[in-house]
């Protein structure tokens, strides 16, 4: 590629692009809000998720040892549990921690525990143990239930399966709506490239008779699809962005109370990972729609 | 220069465009494929171009076996073709310089090299004064002598012609022939599609005549029959 052709590619590419002006704006309009779209359902996927992750955190399993055993063997079944996969925290409770917690509980009336203090404490040992994902969490527990000393295992498994199947319908909702705007982008990029090599047909076959290059050919028409892919998707990121950042504000201003269960991302979490993936999106449809839509005029 | 080994062209339809055509033509001839409609003419030209491959044969041109190259090498093909055609096929949008500078700026010519050539093509072609202007400005003959400019500015050793005076009037049409013998002249291979019988005539230059697809008559100068 020369620095002359170079030149000569961009300016066919704006010239391209002004002369079919009304198809290069609806074009333009129409990827931007796609990808406005996929941003928007992107922030809400993403968040869920996180959302999600958060809630799963709290969920773990809880463990009772049997009555009878000495300090020294609880710290080894601590250290063997601790050394499962998926672990990621074993805590230990001692029976008076856990009837500090359950008075804290049950508030007013924890005159129903009075005498059971002490010597008289009915509650046994037990380990909360936090997992890295809860889809570990049937491992986990088969391992569990294979060692010594344990009495009673406890975990929540209405729970964990909700947040399960939540997490997946989440993900699947989210690719299959981003498929489909992307679908639709690809489509629309495609028809004005089309448009834009079908009224310069006549200048492609002078082009192919006085020995033209393919890729000369080509040039000004990927240029033209990487310039609607690239305002198409900086535009509607450019809103997103800071429109996300107030809808969180909003939602905590409103919502304060959504804070203890989970928070949201940062905007710059999602965007800095959102912008370019859209960005690339943008410019590999240019690239492809002039490809395809050029390929016709090529042939012989 | 040009060399056509038992050429066949069957159309995906069954019709037969040429036949076991064997053809060879020099460097620097000036060659009349003639015939009426349906002759094979059209094929002849196209072959050339590489607008079709043959389904039989071989076609040689310029040391390049045009059926064998690959898709890459079809501009280096084209680069040793000028083209013209009956209906001129100028871009409506640029000035006579611009159709003419086109043809060098696509192939990636210096520029310097283009402000050098195109003047001296458009005036080679008398079209100096014109260059300026815009396609519907101009006459047919204009027009086809701007083809004929943007055809030749790139130097190519051969030159198509298709029916390039079809759409003029005779007086027209002489000038073109004019034009072309000068280029010719000056070492280019001329191969023009017609059937135009005066023009041949006049010529007196070597006629390849075309019918179903066979050349029933190759004489080296002579006119369009051999009534004449």
């Amino acid at each position: 590629m020369k620095p002359r052709s170079i030149k000569y590619y961009f300016r066919e590419a704006f010239s391209g692009l002004i002369k079919n002006r009304l198809m290069t704006i609806a074009s333009i309009a129409t990827v931007a809000a796609c990808v406005f779209i996929m941003a928007c359902s992107y922030c809400m996927v993403d968040n869920l998720r996180y959302m999600l992750h958060q809630m799963e955190d709290s969920i773990g399993i809880a463990v009772f040892l049997k009555g009878d055993m000495t300090g020294q063997e609880v710290e080894k079944l601590k250290e063997t549990i601790s050394a499962i996969d998926h672990v990621k925290e074993v805590k230990y409770v001692s029976p008076d921690d856990a009837l500090d917690e359950l008075k804290k509980e049950w508030g007013t009336e924890e005159g129903i525990l009075e005498g059971f203090d002490g010597e008289n404490n009915p509650l046994s040992n037990s380990f909360e143990i936090s997992l890295d994902n809860i889809e570990n969490q049937a491992d986990v527990l088969a391992k569990l239930q294979k060692l010594e000393g344990i009495d009673n295992i406890r975990h929540a498994q209405t729970e964990t399966e909700v947040l399960l199947k939540l997490n997946k319908m989440i993900k699947i909702t989210g690719v299959l709506v981003i498929a489909i705007l992307a679908a639709i982008s690809i489509v629309i990029i495609f028809n004005t490239i089309k448009i834009s090599v079908y009224t310069r047909r006549n200048e492609i076959t002078i082009m192919k008779y006085v020995g033209a290059t393919d890729w000369f050919i080509r040039w000004p028409f990927i240029i033209e699809g990487i310039l609607i892919g690239f305002v198409g998707s900086v535009i509607p990121i450019g809103i997103a962005w800071p429109l996300y950042g107030k809808s969180v504000d909003l939602i905590y201003t409103y919502i304060p109370l959504i804070r203890n269960i989970a928070t949201f991302k940062l905007g710059i979490e999602i965007f800095s990972k959102l912008f370019p993936i859209a960005l690339l999106f943008g410019i590999l449809l240019g690239v492809a729609g002039s490809v395809s839509s050029i390929r016709k005029y090529l042939k012989a | 220069m040009i060399t056509l080994s038992n050429v066949s062209k069957i159309y995906p339809n069954g019709s037969e465009g040429v036949k076991d055509i064997s053809l060879h033509i020099d460097k620097g001839e000036f060659v009349f494929f003639v015939g009426s409609s349906g002759s094979g003419k059209s094929t002849m030209i196209k072959l050339l171009l590489k607008e079709l491959d043959p389904t039989e044969g071989t076609i040689v041109i310029n040391n390049m076996i045009t059926n064998e190259i690959s898709r890459g090498q079809i501009s280096k093909l084209r680069r040793n073709l000028g083209v013209v055609f009956q209906d001129f096929r100028l871009l409506p949008n640029k000035t006579v310089y611009e159709n003419v500078a086109f043809a060098m700026q696509v192939i990636e010519a210096p520029s310097k090299q283009i402000r050098r050539n195109v003047p001296a093509v458009l005036s080679l072609v008398g079209l100096a004064k014109k260059a300026r202007s815009y396609p519907n400005q101009l006459s047919g003959g204009e027009q086809q002598r701007t083809a004929l400019a943007r055809a030749i500015v790139n130097n190519p050793p051969i030159l198509i012609a298709d029916e390039p005076t079809g759409n003029l009037d005779p007086e027209t049409a002489g000038d073109i022939m004019h034009l072309l013998d000068d280029i010719n002249k000056r070492g280019t291979t001329i191969v023009m599609a017609t059937h135009a019988k005066d023009i041949v005539d006049a010529m007196q230059k070597r006629v390849v005549t075309l019918q179903d697809g066979h050349i029933t008559r190759d004489i080296k100068k002579g006119g369009y029959s051999d009534e004449a």
